[in-house]
């Protein structure tokens, strides 16, 4: 098998991970929240049981999963799970233009296959009533604010990666830990805004096998979590690029 | 300088190297020669053997201890 099938497997297994524990963690919450009073309409089950608490134990369900995927198949495939990501190297000349789309196709696959497998784990519930974890935007979150917020996080998220990885001045061995933590850190804020996806295989995965088991059809909303993630990556990469000088210019 | 191996034994060959970890001086039969493989990379890109391997000197004593055996 060649060298780049290997990486794929690794990016399509993390990227499995990520939706499974991730995402999973987003449909348990709404499942046992199943029939509660949900109090205001900004609330629609993840917030139910203990407010912004739920949202920082999904973000430390996703923090955790991203801690073990990078420190253990980073040096694999170089763990990006996150088609904004291989973008955002592929665009600033990180990332070789051949491997993209092969990477990309890799994480959206994983992504189904992490919800396929969390659907087959937790039952019907989880499709009906947890949505496997898709991401929409919370009621009174318009199509543009959706995007924006979606941006802001994954430049957050980019923006760590380009400090704590790319950079050569960077410490090692702190990458994991630090990234896992700042997309738990930016779920607990923008979670009941967008659902905080931030990585457009982590939402295509659950809407791909919720339209397959007759769980929610969500994919009007598409298009928050392919250009929300894209932009933020790209301008985070580059705006690094530029502020970071000498220890992240590309050879 | 001269072979800190030899010395202990009597004889006095001029040392042709160092060990790098504890800096005896060593000559060409006692010091312990090896070619490591060098990787660049790591997350968020891919590990990959570096071509060129960097070669590393070690007297018999830390040789063997690190080797274990
Ligand atoms: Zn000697
Ligand atoms: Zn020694």
């Amino acid at each position: 098998m060649s060298d780049l099938a290997k990486r794929c497997i690794a990016e399509l297994t993390g990227t499995a991970l990520l939706v499974y524990f991730g995402a999973g963690a987003a449909a348990i919450t709404l499942m046992i929240a199943r029939g509660t009073d949900t109090g205001t309409p900004f609330n629609s089950g993840i917030g139910a049981l203990g407010g912004l608490g739920d949202w920082f134990a999904i973000g430390m369900a996703f923090a955790i999963v991203i801690a073990a995927v990078i420190y253990s198949m980073g040096r694999v495939s170089g763990a990006h799970i996150n088609p904004a990501v291989t973008i955002a190297l592929w665009a600033t000349k990180r990332f070789p233009p051949g491997e993209t789309g092969a990477y990309i196709v890799a994480q959206l696959i994983g992504g189904a296959l992490g919800s396929l497998l969390f659907a087959a784990s937790a039952g019907m519930d989880a499709v009906t009533v947890g949505g496997l974890g898709a991401t929409a935007p919370f009621p009174g979150i318009g199509y543009g604010q959706a995007i924006l917020a979606e941006a802001i996080g994954t430049f957050v998220l980019m923006m760590v990666i380009m400090g704590v990885a790319v950079d050569k001045k960077a410490p090692q061995g702190f990458a994991g830990l630090v990234i896992g933590l700042t997309v738990g850190g930016v779920i607990t804020t923008i979670g009941n805004l967008t659902g905080s996806s931030l990585n457009t295989a982590r939402t295509f995965g659950p809407y791909l096998i919720d339209s397959l088991l007759g769980g929610p059809d969500l994919w009007v909303y598409f298009p928050i979590y392919v250009i929300g993630p894209i932009v933020g990556a790209v301008v985070a990469a580059f705006f690094y690029g530029y502020i970071g000088g000498e220890a992240v210019t590309v050879e | 300088m001269k072979c800190y191996v030899c010395a202990k034994e009597g004889r006095s060959p001029d040392a042709v190297a160092v060990g790098i970890i504890c800096g005896m001086g060593l000559c060409t039969e006692h010091a312990m020669r090896e070619e490591l493989d060098m990787w660049e990379g790591g997350y968020p890109f891919p590990a990959r053997r570096v071509k060129a391997k960097i070669p590393r000197i070690l007297c018999p004593e830390c040789y063997h201890a690190l080797k274990g055996k």
